[in-house]
Formats: structure tokens, sequence, C-alpha cells
């Protein structure tokens, strides 16, 4: 564990440098990246002019799950996606072969290598917009409900990358994924919306079956009314059965694995 | 070492006729041909031996190469890499193998490559005093101690190969696979490439499988190689049995004198060998080798010789005739 987590410090001090080498797109990045912050926000704003209250959530309570989205979001962008940009350049150009001798996980490797130090500002921003939603809210939220709802957020995170993986690891077979790829971005949006818009059958879809909800809106559901076992339980056991289930999926495209022509 | 049984991969191929009509039809139908990458490889590789695997492009030298690296699954067969099965992906395994490919660097492409090799320590968990000792060693034999700061895509192509090699051998690997190491460099960095090669193996005994199209490189660095066609291994073997067995002729050059004319007297050079060259004044005969003595003494009995020199066959010409299928060739 010491020993990934010392990897990790590695490939963050590549990724700073490697970042700071080309200004325009440092700064470019977190200009893009504040504006669709602002559209997000702007669109529930929109939504509550009309409406006192959407499922069961007032302004305040969206106001923070977006906010927590926005989070889960720049989180994603900031460790995970140049990484997940590559993977099928990767596995088709047959530059995978180098990462599959390493004595170190694979997927470790090719999911953790490239920090988007570029998007580390915008973490910092989310961090910002979460923690202003947070001091705003008018109720008191105990200290618990606190803590469980940002080990939540960052197990959201995690599952998010999960959930994109399983749509990435086809590629294997596939050759070419924009397709599944654009399939996912746009079934993530699912994700981003309060649980209770959705039928009770969507619902279940949504925590069982693709369970976007349990990356934004189960945890600040959790903020709100209080950690209850069977959210926690259901969240996390969920999430570690996907994630146990994309490690296996990818073991099992490594096995058809047919790198590229010298 | 390295212990290879029977080793077989078979690729499915989508085959699909040219035109638009033939696109939209492999949309929902698709015929897949078996494409034989390596048709049952056996052989082994022993504590400092450099093996050249030769064969023409996609034949299956470096299917075979990233089959015993693990990184393609076999379709059917066994191979041992240091007692490990090369697929199962032991850390121990990885930590004791190296693969170097000409054609697909590994180093960071922003960074210098002193970064690169700070990040190899971490992954190998080399101890810092022997990855020092290492660097030093490796970057001087190399004389790339001056480029060690400089970004690696500013660095030219044999620095960045030399780059490479240094990535490759900073963990004192048992076991290397090098695919193609000197393709693309300039003739002065290919002999330094391959000076350093022996040395290194010299100084810790690796097991070594080279690929290449160069037959400086095999002659060099090889005592023994393997030769693929189509998949399959033709011959497996020293370098210089390779002659005698494929090659049962030698070479014989006769250079006459500017009176002499050879067309003459023709057929009896053609009852004496094969000729396989002849212009002005100078004829290039295969003969065979119990023959060659009897041969050179006709023809300096019955012309005008100026010169006369017998040598074996050039070996690139017998492995060329061996890749294309024409082996035991006779005169």
């Amino acid at each position: 564990m010491m020993r990934y987590l010392r990897l990790y410090r590695q490939f963050l001090s590549f990724s700073f440098s490697r970042s700071l080498e080309y200004r325009l797109d440092f700064w470019f990045r977190i200009v893009m990246d504040c504006m669709f912050y602002a559209v997000e926000i702007a669109f529930f704003m929109v939504i509550y002019r009309h409406t006192e209250l959407l499922g069961d959530w007032t302004f305040d309570q969206t106001f923070v799950f977006v906010c927590g989205f926005l989070l889960v979001d720049a989180i994603h962008m900031t460790v995970f996606s140049n990484n997940m940009w590559w993977l099928p350049i990767y596995v088709n150009k047959g530059d995978l072969d180098y990462y599959l001798v390493r004595p170190v996980s694979s997927l470790f490797f090719l999911s953790l290598r490239d920090f988007a130090a570029n998007s580390f500002l915008n973490l910092i921003i989310a961090s910002g917009l979460l923690t202003w939603a947070l001091l705003r809210y008018p109720e008191p939220i105990p200290a618990s409900n606190l803590l469980w709802y940002l080990f939540l957020l960052l197990n959201g995170a995690i599952l998010h990358y999960t959930m994109q993986m399983f749509f990435l690891i086809p590629v294997f077979w596939l050759h070419s994924n924009r397709g599944l790829t654009n399939a996912f971005f746009s079934t993530t949006k699912l994700g981003e919306r309060p649980d209770k818009i959705y039928s009770k059958w969507t619902r279940r879809v949504l925590l069982f079956v693709f369970p976007l909800l349990l990356m934004v809106a189960i945890p600040a559901r959790v903020l709100f009314e209080g950690p209850s076992l069977s959210m926690i339980g259901m969240t996390l056991g969920i999430s570690g059965l996907f994630f146990l289930l994309m490690v296996g999926f990818w073991n099992f495209a490594l096995k058809h694995y047919s790198s590229a022509s010298s | 070492m390295i212990e290879v049984k029977d080793l077989r991969k078979i690729f499915q191929i989508h085959k699909k006729p040219p035109g638009l009509a033939a696109s939209v039809k492999s949309l929902f139908r698709r015929d897949y041909v078996e494409k034989v990458a390596v048709a049952g490889a056996t052989f082994s590789v022993g504590e400092g031996e450099i093996v050249g695997m030769i064969g023409a492009n996609g034949a299956g030298k470096t299917t075979l190469v990233k089959m015993l690296a693990g990184i393609i699954h076999p379709t059917s067969g066994e191979a041992r890499v240091l007692g490990y099965d090369p697929w199962e992906k032991h850390n121990d395994l990885r930590r004791q193998i190296s693969l170097i490919m000409g054609q697909k660097a590994q180093l960071w492409w922003d960074l210098p490559g002193a970064d690169c090799f700070e990040l190899l320590r971490e992954i190998y968990q080399i101890p810092r005093p022997t990855y020092e000792a290492s660097l030093r060693h490796l970057t001087e034999m190399l004389q790339v101690e001056s480029e060690l700061t400089t970004q690696i895509r500013r660095l030219s192509l044999g620095e960045r190969m030399k780059m490479e090699l240094i990535a490759a051998l900073l963990h004192s690997p048992r076991v290397v696979y090098l695919d193609e190491p000197t393709i693309g460099l300039d003739i002065t960095t290919q002999k330094s490439v391959r000076d350093f090669l022996l040395s290194y193996r010299k100084d810790h005994a690796p097991a070594m499988i080279l690929t290449s199209h160069y037959m400086e490189d095999i002659e060099r660095l090889c005592e023994r190689i393997i030769i693929i066609r189509e998949g399959e291994l033709v011959y497996d073997g020293s370098l210089q049995r390779v002659i005698h067995e494929y090659a049962p002729y030698k070479r014989l050059t006769v250079h006459l004198s500017r009176s002499t004319s050879a067309t003459m007297e023709r057929e009896i050079l053609d009852r004496l060998g094969e000729v396989v060259e002849e212009q002005a004044g100078t004829i290039v005969m295969h003969v065979p080798r119990d023959q060659v003595t009897s041969a050179a003494a006709e023809i300096l009995r019955k012309f005008d010789v100026q010169d006369l020199s017998i040598a074996d066959p050039e070996i690139s010409e017998i492995i060329e005739l061996l890749m294309g299928g024409r082996e035991k060739t006779t005169p």
C-alpha cells in the first residue's frame, strides 16, 4: 500500500511538471470548467423559479446536491479523466505493452498515472462551492452527517470511474468505443438530478443496475436525513461489488489483448 | 531460464472486401479468418545466451516475444520464464524481465530521462545506492550522462534509444527481450548499442532474445539463431551451422585476365557449379563444398586467371533463402 502511495506521489510530481509546460492549456481548462459549473448551477436556479420543490428537495438542498456533483466531477476530471481518454488509444496502438510488463497493477498504473494538474484548481473551486453551499444551508448539519457525506462523495468519484471503465474495457474487442463513451456520458446525466424525481422502477435501475444515484444523490440524502445503515450499506456494498466486477472484467479483457503489430 | 513448448497463437481476423457495400454488409455479418501467428514453437534459452530471432515482417517474432513477456496470452502451449508462467503476471517475474521495443517508446515524452528513471526505481523497488550505481554505470557506458536532464522529446533518436536501454536495464533483469533495438539508428549508434549489449551480457549474463532485421546485429551479438517463417520455427541452432546445413556450397569468385572470355568455355563452368554472376571478366559461382578444390584447380588450368577466391556464402544470403522457404539450396 505504501509503495502505491509513493508511486502516486511520483505520478503527481510528473503530472504537475508536465502540465505547467503548456500554460495556455492550463488556464483555458480552468475557464472552461468554471463555465460548466456556472451552467449547472444556473440550470437548477431556473427550475426553482417555477417550483418550490424538485422531488422532495428545496432549492438549498438541491444547491448542496449540485455542488456535491461538481466536486465529484472535479475529482473525476482531475484524477481519472486523462487516463480514461488515453486508455482506448493505448489498447489500439499496442502501447499497453509496457504497462503489462511492470511489476505493479496495470489497472492502478493506467487509471492513475496521469493526474490532470490543470484541473487541480477546479477541484479547489468545486470544493469552495460545496463549502459555500453547506455554509448557507439553513438547517444545522451534524458532524457525523457531514463526515459520512464527504466519505460517500469520495466513494461516488470512485464509482463514477468504475462505471466509466465498464464502458471503456470493451475497446479490447471493439477497437473503437466512441459510441459507448458517448453513451456513458449521456447516461451519467441521470445521476446529476435528484433521485426522487424518478419513478420507482427507474430509481431501482439507477440504484442497483446502473448505480448512478449512489454517486451524489444518496450521499446528499445521508447528509440531509442522517446516516442510516441501509443507505450507507447499500452504497458501499454496491460500489464495492461493481469495483470487483470491473477488476474481473479488466483481467478478463487483458487475456484477450492482442497488442498491435510492430 | 526460458523454456517454451509447443507455443501457439492464432488471431481471428475480420476480412472485409473493399467498397461501401461490403462495409455496410459487415455491420450485420462478418467473415473471420484464422491467422496463425506462431505455430507450435519449442525452444529454450539459457543464462548468458543471446538468441537472435530472425524472420520476415509478420513471421511471428514479435508475437512470440510478447507472449514470453506475458503481454499476449497464447492459444495453446506452455512457457516457463525463470520458473514462472509469464501469463500469470507474477510481480516476482516481472521484476526480473525487461522488454525493449525499437518502435515503441516506454519513456515519458515530456519528462527528462532522470525523472523517468526515478519512477522506474520506485516501480522496481530498486534500493537507492544500487539504483545510483546502476544509473551511473549505464549512463557512462552509453555516454549520455549530460543528457539525463534533457526532456526525452528533445533528444535525437539514438540518444532516445540509449535512454530506453537504460530504462530497461536499470533493475538488472535476468531476462531481456529486445525487439528491433537498433531500428532507424545510424551506423555509429547501432555499433555503440551492440557494444553496449555485449558488455552488458558479459557483466550480468542475462538470457536475451533479440529480433532484428539487421544481419549485423545478429552476426555481432548472437551465436545462436532461431529462424521463424510464417509462424513456424524452421531453424534453431548456431549461426555457423546454418551455413553448413543450409548452404552446402562455397562461393568461388574468379577474376579473369582481359584477354580471356569465359563465355567461350561456359559449358566447363556449368559442369563445375552454378554461375550466379558474370560481368566484366568476373565470375561468381556456387560450387559443392566437396568439389571446390578440384573445381578451382580445373579453372586455374583452363583459364587465364588473375585472381581466385573461395569463401562461405553470406549468412544473410542463406537466411534470406530460409525465410523465403527455399532451404537446402544446392548448386
